[in-house]
């Protein structure tokens, strides 16, 4: 016996609720609105020992008190005083670092989870796409779940009908609706659980992440189908880590961190101040990984630069004679870091220190992407520089520095590695730091490949730039005719 | 309670899908498929035949295979049901923490499965009466009424059950050893009659006890229930319902945060 006789039999007139969805419901706002008010969410740290949990005597004295006793359980707050009101219509991104509270959020408007305090106000039907598959029972065919999903989302059985070749059409998932489930791809769970949930027609759709599964097409028809959801009054509700698509699909958007909301506002401003406060958090981590480098390390006499006996490969090796006290990175102006913008200047500082007389010194410098290419390398030897070496007389250990600079790094958005090296013209390895410092390109212009020439783009007839044009594509547009 | 009521009727589609989905789905892949809810049954009273009435050589009731089916039968939806549907929500996963799936739905559906399993069962039980030189009597009007108010209290006792196992998972594991020693305090493999007066009262404690008598008198005696025993069992049932229904509203808000 199929499901589908099973509903066909049994949801004969099914009586619509429009409240279907969850949450707490206040008739005088608008369809699509929602209202939170200093909600604070607070989870149960989960510890070890169990009896930091409530007892169950309580616990039985909470059914009949109708009310939760708190116990002396460590918490943390998911949210604390959040507050803040959507539109109907409006689309609002959210912005945040992993554990911010977004995914939180959400399930507080969805009414999955509810506030500790606060409240949380949403008028109309919600559809929410939390999870991938969420929802979706594994063993059903995909024409089963579209069924039990529309009916989740409080649709009759006509109603579910009516829509079912839309919604799979929708899908692409003509060849597999009668498919189990389990059976599917994350972009066809994806694809089912999109079309599912704006084909009921909520009147609030929430969204997290899970259309990042998706392909290009899929995603410009989900770019269509949120504008026409926009058009018709509806709210959008949208969680990720893809800002591109924050400011492309989004007229609003909050930036929460650790619980709170640090910016709302217009999508381009919120993800520029974020943006900011995640490039520091990551210049804060690269100046620590560096700094930890070369302090309290013994240099090891090895000439041998292969792995060592852990199978690691050594990031540093060579006789001491001299010796890399420091590497530091800034820009040309002399700012200390070591997250750069692609456009940006770099000076590399080098302070060594001379333990021996020697007969020649090499510097050399070199630029790696993470996955090993060198994308640069020089050394004094081949730019034809001498560093200074001390007079016969003179007294060691000596210390003196030397600086790199480069006018422009050129490099696109990475994480990258420094490598620094002090050797003979012979190649004795001096000291050689090998994948030991790291910096990263921040670039809010997404070009592909691994270098960025400096470059313009000039058309004829803007007769100015197109004479002015240095290096870069021309275009020659046929004129009309 | 009524919050819960408004519920299950507004997802009764979902539920009876759920219903069905299971039903289908629990003998998917075996040769047998739906024969297994009568042999299951069947050997168990099999062996309880075997032993008892030919080994223990237990002779105080007539007809005893037929007492045993009388008896097991329900015990097994109200054992099985009560099992399943404990573990029903913590065993939900993403379902609950990921989506607006109305979670009471599913203890009802553990129940409710169980119960239409049972009902399966009855015709083979009939078939036996026959076998036995027993004719259904009008007794058997009463049946839909026990089985109405054994569901309310099973429904009752599951929502409470299913509810406190999210978080204390302790609870499904206890109850399996409760369930043993639940099944020996009923008269299923003896009469009421062989426990000693002294004794009697924990009959009377132990609602599944009454139930089982009705069902002995429905199908063994051919006699409608007393209807001191069905009012009894009635309001314990409702009491039971509403104290559960309490008890899961107390807890469903942190199901997803405990899952």
């Amino acid at each position: 016996m199929s499901i589908r006789q099973h509903l066909s039999t049994f949801f004969s007139e099914f009586a619509q609720d429009p409240s279907a969805g969850a949450g707490a419901r206040v008739a005088d706002m608008p369809n699509g609105s929602i209202e939170i008010e200093s909600v604070t969410k607070r989870f149960r740290k989960v510890t070890a020992s169990k009896k930091s949990y409530t007892t169950v005597k309580s616990d039985v004295m909470g059914w009949f008190k109708n009310r939760k006793e708190s116990g002396e359980v460590s918490h943390f707050d998911a949210l604390s005083d959040v507050s803040f009101s959507i539109e109907p219509g409006s689309s609002l991104g959210i912005v945040g670092r992993n554990g911010s509270g977004k995914s939180t959020i959400l399930k507080l408007i969805a009414g999955i989870y509810h506030p500790d305090q606060g409240t949380v106000r949403v008028r109309g039907t919600i559809s929410a796409l939390i999870e991938l598959g969420a929802g979706f029972h594994p063993d059903f065919t995909g024409r089963e779940n579209v069924f039990l999903g529309g009916i989740m989302y409080g649709l009759s059985k006509k109603e579910i009908e009516a829509r079912f070749d839309d919604i799979v059409r929708y899908a692409e998932l003509e060849d597999c609706i009668d498919d189990p489930v389990r059976t599917y791809s994350s972009g066809m769970y994806m694809r089912l659980g999109f079309s599912l949930a704006v084909h009921t027609d909520p009147d609030i759709l929430l969204v997290d992440e899970v259309l990042a599964v998706g392909d290009a097409t899929f995603i410009n028809r989900c770019q269509e189908t949120i504008s026409e959801f926009r058009r018709r009054g509806k709210t959008l509700i949208f969680v990720t880590h893809d800002l591109s698509s924050v400011s492309r699909w989004c007229d609003d958007a909050i930036w929460l961190d650790k619980g709170k909301v640090r910016e709302r506002g217009e999508p381009r401003y919120v993800i520029d101040k974020y943006l900011g406060c995640v490039e520091d958090a990551e210049e804060a981590e690269l100046k620590r990984r560096n700094e930890g480098n070369l302090s309290a390390e013994n240099l090891p006499l090895n000439l041998d630069p292969r792995d060592d006996a852990r199978g690691r490969s050594r990031t540093r090796w060579g006789n001491k004679d001299v010796e890399i006290l420091e590497v530091k990175m800034s820009t040309l102006e002399g700012e200390d870091k070591w997250l750069f913008h692609g456009e940006e200047g770099v000076r590399v500082r080098v302070t060594y220190q001379i333990n021996k007389p020697l007969k020649d010194l090499v510097f050399g410098i070199g630029v790696l992407r993470a996955d090993g290419t060198e994308i640069h390398g020089s050394n004094t030897e081949i730019d034809d520089v001498s560093p200074p070496l001390p007079a016969e007389n003179d007294t060691y250990p000596q210390t003196a520095a030397y600086e790199y600079n480069i006018s422009r790094l050129g490099l696109l958005e990475d994480s990258y590695y420094l490598d620094v090296a002090a050797h003979s013209k012979d190649g004795l390895p001096y000291d050689y730091h090998h994948r030991l410092h790291n910096f990263s390109i921040r670039s809010s212009k997404k070009h592909s490949g691994i270098y960025n020439p400096p470059h313009q783009w000039s058309f004829e007839g803007d007769e100015e730039k197109f004479d002015k044009a240095e290096s870069g594509v021309k275009f020659a547009r046929r004129s009309r005719g | 309670m009524r919050r819960i009521l408004f519920e299950i009727w507004k997802f009764r589609a979902l539920l009876f899908a759920l219903i069905a989905r299971h039903l289908t789905a629990r003998y998917r892949g075996s040769l047998l498929g739906f024969v297994w809810s009568f042999l299951n049954p069947l050997c168990l009273i099999a062996v309880y035949s075997l032993v008892f009435q030919y080994y223990i050589r237990f002779d105080s009731v007539e007809h005893y295979t037929l007492f045993l089916f009388a008896g097991l039968l329900p015990w097994i939806w109200f054992s099985s049901g009560l099992l399943e549907a404990t573990g029903s929500i913590s065993g939900g996963g993403s379902l609950i923490t990921k989506s607006l799936f109305p979670a009471h739905i599913l203890p009802l559906v553990s129940v409710l499965t169980n119960l239409i399993h049972f009902l399966f069962a009855v015709p083979l039980l009939i078939g036996f009466m026959l076998f036995s030189g027993l004719l259904p009597t009008v007794s058997f009007v009463a049946l839909p009424l026990v089985i109405l108010i054994e569901a309310l209290f099973l429904v009752g006792l599951s929502l409470a059950l299913s509810a406190i196992n999210v978080r204390y998972r302790d609870v499904q594991h206890i109850l399996g050893n409760v369930m043993t020693l639940w099944f020996f305090l009923c008269p299923i493999l003896y009469p009421i009659e062989n426990v000693p007066e002294a004794f009697r009262f924990t009959m009377l404690l132990n609602p599944v006890a009454q139930f089982t008598e009705m069902y002995q008198s429905i199908f063994i005696h051919g006699e409608f229930p007393s209807a001191a025993m069905l009012t009894m069992t009635f309001v314990l049932s409702i009491g039971v319902c509403v104290f559960g229904a309490r008890v899961f509203n107390h807890y469903r808000d942190e199901f997803a945060e405990l899952i």
